[in-house]
Order: structure tokens, then sequence, then C-alpha cells
């Protein structure tokens, strides 16, 4: 039987791509976690009303607040704590990346079935940060 | 010297606990706002040190304890559980690749499966009333205590023959066991099986926020026939894949609040990296019944908060 060493070439590759869009993730969270904490960003719900909102269920809490929904809030990157959400959607987009990359891999390789569920997790990722699956609510 | 650290830990866990605890009584409106980012830091160091002591997630334990102790809602818990098991699993896992110690084709299927089905439970958590969330939960965790103490482990089961649909998506392998100071050849069986379990522990992933590390190992170790440290290493790329699918479901609703996500990511880390250095000297047996028994603590909490006998 044909062995696969689980330390191919794709694993490297997929590792040095993953170790640098979660680390940058991370970094532009912890920066932008300083900005909001310390007021040098003005927050969009004044931090000293946080204690009353965050015990409330989540859509009572979009209702007072209007916060928004779906990529809208790229419309607030002026207010800290949408701009947290730039660390967390980094986050969310590394593993998308290091799957668009496998899948380059795979299909020059000609490994078809592989390929083919890289490509399947790909569009599922893709579906539910594109809000396509969670929309209308 | 080893017993009076992990007391120490307890206590310092229990502390950070009674802090919100004490307080509940009192209006929150009268507490400062940065009394509960402070204290929920302090709390998930405590347990990133914890975690890794006892080889568990963080989502596990940070779900059900927050969720009870804490003032914030639980939608906004189940968010911040998500995000702390996937960004830990985001760190992890490039060293695991790497090392072999993970390996990205007995995980593809499983991920796929598994981050469907988590979008499901994460659309599932948020339609559902947040006692029944809660009562759920606390069930959840109540079982995943009994899984812990009842099930075992096994480093290298056998796995005589793979199995039909294992053999033609490729998954099996070499690694080198550097604690063996060998080459480990593993395949795997009971495939479909494997494929069904992974699509209800996404379900479950979804849902609560509670990442899934506590299942992935032992439905690819004992059922699957995967080595315990493939099976380790596999579970935290699977974690990426999983819950970040999950995740964005909990972004696009707007269960995503910065003040609890940053602060529990950063700690958990930062204690993380005390727990890898305390981990040559700590008894893992007793950290080990010491997460057992806040399981068992968080699950009950949740479970009396979800039928609304302790709120």
């Amino acid at each position: 039987m044909e062995l696969n060493s689980s330390t191919s070439d794709e694993q490297r590759i997929y590792a040095r791509w993953l170790d640098w869009t979660a680390r940058v993730g991370v970094a532009v969270l912890a920066g932008a976690f300083f900005l909001y904490a310390f007021g040098i960003v003005e927050p969009h719900i004044p931090l000293a009303r946080l204690p009353e909102l965050w015990s409330l269920p989540l859509d009572r809490y979009r209702e007072l607040t209007g916060a928004p929904s779906g990529w809208h809030w790229l419309r607030f990157l002026d207010k800290g704590e949408y701009l947290n959400l730039i660390g967390v959607a980094l986050l969310g987009l590394a593993t998308i990346v290091c799957y668009l990359r496998l899948a380059v891999l795979l299909l020059r390789r000609g490994e078809s079935l592989p390929a083919a569920i890289v490509v399947a997790q790909i569009l599922v990722l893709l579906a539910a940060a594109a809000n396509l699956i969670a929309a209308g609510h | 010297m080893k017993r009076t650290s992990i007391r120490a830990a307890a206590l310092l866990f229990g502390l950070c606990l009674a802090l919100p605890a004490a307080a509940a009584p009192v209006e929150t409106g009268a507490v400062a706002w940065w009394v509960w980012p402070l204290g929920l830091f302090a709390f998930s160091f405590v347990l990133g040190v914890v975690a890794v002591l006892a080889g568990v997630g963080g989502g596990v334990l940070f779900v059900p304890l927050v969720g009870g102790f804490f003032p914030f809602h639980i939608d906004f818990v189940r968010g911040a559980g998500l995000l702390l098991a996937l960004s830990g699993a985001l760190s992890a896992t490039p060293a695991l690749l790497r090392g072999g110690l993970a390996s990205l084709r007995l995980a593809l299927p499983l991920a796929l499966v598994g981050s469907i089905t988590s979008i499901g439970g994460a659309l599932v958590g948020f339609a559902l009333p947040t006692n029944v969330v809660q009562t759920a939960l606390g069930f959840t965790i109540l079982g995943l205590a009994a899984l812990m103490w009842f099930a075992g482990r096994s480093d290298y089961p056998t796995v005589a023959a793979p199995d039909a649909l294992g053999a033609a998506l490729r998954m099996h392998g070499v690694y080198h066991d550097p604690a063996a100071g060998r080459e480990i050849e593993w395949r795997v069986h009971r495939t479909p099986g494997g494929l069904l379990v992974f699509a209800g522990i996404g379900v479950l992933a979804g849902m609560f926020g509670l990442g899934a590390g506590w299942a992935n190992v032992p439905a690819l170790n004992l059922l699957m026939g995967a080595p315990l440290k493939l099976s380790v290493g596999t579970s935290a790329f699977l974690l990426t894949v999983i819950d970040t699918s999950a995740a964005w479901i909990y972004i696009h609703r707007g269960a995503v609040l910065p003040m609890l996500v940053a602060p529990t990511i950063i700690g958990v880390m930062l204690g993380a990296k005390i727990g890898a250095r305390l981990l040559r000297i700590a008894p893992a047996r007793l950290v080990r019944r010491l997460v057992l028994w806040l399981l068992l603590v968080a699950g009950l909490r949740a479970v009396l908060k979800g039928l609304g006998i302790w709120n």
C-alpha cells in the first residue's frame, strides 16, 4: 500500500500559510482592542453602557444598539468595536486562504478526489463568510 | 510541591469565578464596565493554563463556566467560546502539521462534513429559546464529563484492514513519533461511521460554541483507529475548519462582542504559554480530575440556570 508521509510538501505549505494568516489576525485583533479599550478610537456604544447591554439576548441587544448584521459592520470602521472585527474576520478568512492554496497544489498534481473535497470545502466556507446561509435574519 | 501548585491553581480559578458570583446580587450597572473584561481576562488566563495541563480545548470549559458565572448573555458567550477555540487551534496547527502530528488527508473529508453541520448547529442555536440552549448545554457538558471519565485511550490502535472508503480517500500514512523513537504507520477503519460522528460533533460545536477537541480525539482514536498523538494533532486542524464555518454565522448575526472576545483570546493565549511550561512538572491526573469536577459544576449550573432553578 502506498503511504502518505504526514510531513508532505502540502502540509508544510499549508502550515506556512496558516501560520502567517493566523498571526496577522491575532496581531490586528490585539492592536484594535488596545485602541478600543483605551478610548483612542471612539466606540459606537459608550463603554460605560456595556454592562447593561451584554446580559441581553442578541436580538434585544441589536434592537437597542442598532448593531449591524452581515458585512454591514464595514461601514462602522471608524468605531472602536467594529475595528476589532477586522481581526476577527482575518481569523475567519485564514482557513479559506489556506484551502485555496491547497486546491491549487492538488489540482496541479491531478489529484482529483482530494481536490474536489477541498473545492467543496472552500464553497461551504465562502458561503458562510459571504453570509449566504444566514441571510434573512 | 506539585499538589500545592495545583491547589493554588484551583484556588485562583475559584477566585476568578467568585468575582462575578459575589457581584451578582449587585446591579450590574453599578459595577465599573472594565471590571468584567478584566475578570474575564484573568479567568481566561487561568483557563489557558488549566486547559493545556488537562489536554482539553478551552472552549469546552469557557462556555459553561462564563455562561454560568459571568453576567454576559449566553449568545455572546458562545460567540466568544467559538473564537477562543478557533484562535487556539489556528495557533497550534502549523507546528502540528510541520511535525507530522496532524494529517491533512485524514482531516479533509471529516472537516467538510463537520463544517457543514456546524453551520446548521449555529443556526439552530440562534433559533432556540435561551433556556433550551442553556439546558441542552448543561446536559452536553455532563455527558462530556462522563465520556472523559469512562472512555479509554489507545496509543496505537490495531486496524487490521482499512475500509474501502478510507482507502479510497487515502486516509493512511506514516509519522515519526519522537517519544517512541520510530516511524508509526497508520490507517483507519469505520470511515462511514466516523463521518457520521463528525456530523454530530459539528452540530454541537456550532450550537454551543464549544470547539470540538473533546469529541474529535475519541472519534479519531477509538472509533476510527488513528494513533492517539495523530488524533490529538488532527483534531486541532479539524477545529480550524469546523469552527471557522460556525464562527461566520456568529459574526454575521452580531454575536461577537469585541469586549468579550479580545480579552478572552489574549488571556487564554498567554495562559497557554505558562501552561506549556508547567506541563513537565504538573501532575496530569490531578489536573484532569480538577477539570472533571469543573465540568460537573459547570454542567449542573447550566442545567439549573436553563430550568430556571438557579438564575
